[in-house]
């Protein structure tokens, strides 16, 4: 299902980095240096980069679209209830940001002036809620991947900006069946290769009429999982296809698959994508849509992925 | 596309696991920790004359507060990703599952956190332990 949206720009954006396991190789508007943030519990830690990132960003919105990967939305929750913005939650794991502003767009065209999108993950947080205790340092494979710690807001309106929203897919959940809780990357290459199948038949678009394909946090093994099960299922080869999570930390590929999290996917398209000379970007956001106790019933996970067409005016 | 078709491109995609490394490694450092403890069991064994199973139980006293003070210090988990299995397996692992739990849950209060939390990992082993242990006992008395 692809929608098009017509004069919608993203204005601004305002980037926090916290303490992460792995040197960042792009650089942010703001750092955080400790694990904790000068709080005593790491849900606290993960709200102080997301109220960074909203003070950063120091604009008046209509309404706030939040997103994190937390029980019931925590961190986003409790950070807006310290402002007097009108607040919708969000929760597509790591393609929050990508279904974020396609609900902004979408309220932008029905009549809002502007809407602020923000993310956050924090790398303490995530392993507790959904892996081990944090000083438990359990054996990682190396198919794993490894939650960047940030925060990230945007501003989307109508005012005219050098990021044009376009087409967006929203993505439906796939099943194949696959279990893996430790190899992301492989559950979420289906649904992405779905989501991009999808999104250029709705469009009547090659793959090639993108400069870049910028995928979530699939890590470098889930990518080249989807290329493998774009040419085999959907017969679409070529394309400039690039992860978010493999391009974000330096010095990895020993240790883990790359970097995870709502946040990889915004992060790399303003620090990246921006800075090169791509006009034509395909953002592919893509989430496990597991819970703690999904995983320990053994049930299969199911992922989605959404993907945003956008043109970057110089 | 089935599942096993899937697999198939998950496999030769994903990067193999060095299994023997890691097996070798555990089984080394496993020995080496226990050669160390045997030593030190034998060494406060002569010092303060005590009986075999004494020394023992305060081998493993010493253990477990080394491995809890050093979780509580953040360094256990760089110790466990270098030496694996090797030091998790043993009632060094067992503490240090405990403290990590404990530690993750402080906030939460006494109670509601540590307490219920402190054995979220390591329940498990002392339930079946005492169930197997039952079972064995069961065994050895009434039928053998």
């Amino acid at each position: 299902m692809s929608i098009l949206f017509k004069d919608i720009y993203i204005n601004d954006h305002y980037s926090v980095l916290g303490k992460n396991m792995f040197n960042v190789r792009f650089k942010a508007n703001e750092y955080t240096n400790s694990f904790y943030n000068g709080k005593k519990s790491i849900e606290e830690a993960e709200e102080v980069l997301l109220v960074k990132a909203i003070d950063g960003i120091n604009k008046k919105v209509d309404v706030c679209i939040s997103s994190d990967l937390t029980d019931q939305l925590t961190a986003s929750s409790y950070s807006l209830s310290k402002y007097n913005y009108p607040y919708i939650g969000v929760y597509s794991a790591c393609s929050s940001f990508v279904s974020g502003l396609i609900v902004a767009s979408s309220l932008i065209n029905s009549g809002l002036r502007s809407a602020m999108v923000c993310v956050c993950s924090h790398t303490l947080s995530s392993e507790k809620q959904y892996r081990f205790p944090i000083e438990y340092g359990p054996y990682r494979r190396k198919v794993s991947t490894t939650t960047l710690s940030g925060a990230l807001s945007s501003i989307v309106s109508k005012e005219k900006g050098n990021i044009r929203i376009e087409y967006a897919t929203i993505g439906t959940p796939v099943d194949i069946g696959y279990s893996d809780i430790n190899n992301f990357g492989a559950i979420m290459a289906m649904s992405c290769a779905k989501t991009i199948y999808e999104h250029l038949k709705d469009t009547k678009r090659s793959i090639n009429y993108y400069d870049i394909i910028l995928t979530g946090d699939l890590g470098i093994y889930g990518l080249s999982i989807l290329k493998g099960v774009l040419s085999k299922e959907y017969k679409i080869s070529g394309g400039n296809l690039v992860d978010a999570g493999s391009i974000i930390y330096e010095n990895f590929e020993s240790k883990t698959a790359g970097a995870s999290g709502p946040v990889c996917l915004p992060f790399a398209f303003f620090n990246y994508v921006l800075n090169s000379k791509y006009k034509r970007v395909l953002l592919v956001g893509s989430g496990s849509l597991h819970s703690k106790k999904s995983s320990l019933i053994k049930n299969s996970i199911p992922s989605i992925s959404h993907a945003l067409s956008v043109e970057v005016i110089k | 596309m089935k599942l096993e078709e899937y697999k198939e491109i998950v496999d030769k995609c994903s990067k193999k696991e060095n299994k023997i490394k890691n097996i070798l490694i555990s089984f080394l450092s496993g020995g080496l920790f226990g050669l160390l403890g045997e030593i030190f069991r034998k060494y406060i064994q002569r010092l303060f004359s005590i009986s075999n199973s004494e020394s023992y139980m305060y081998v493993f006293i010493v253990i477990v507060f080394i491995a809890s003070l050093l979780t509580g210090l953040g360094v256990f988990d760089n110790i466990a990703s270098f030496f694996k299995c090797g030091v998790i397996v043993p009632s060094s692992g067992f503490a240090h599952a405990m403290s990590a739990s404990g530690l993750d849950h402080k906030r939460e209060g006494l109670v509601n956190g540590i307490g219920s939390n402190i054995f979220k990992m390591t329940g498990s082993i002392i339930l079946f332990s005492i169930v197997s242990a039952f079972v064995f006992v069961f065994i050895k008395v009434v039928i053998l």
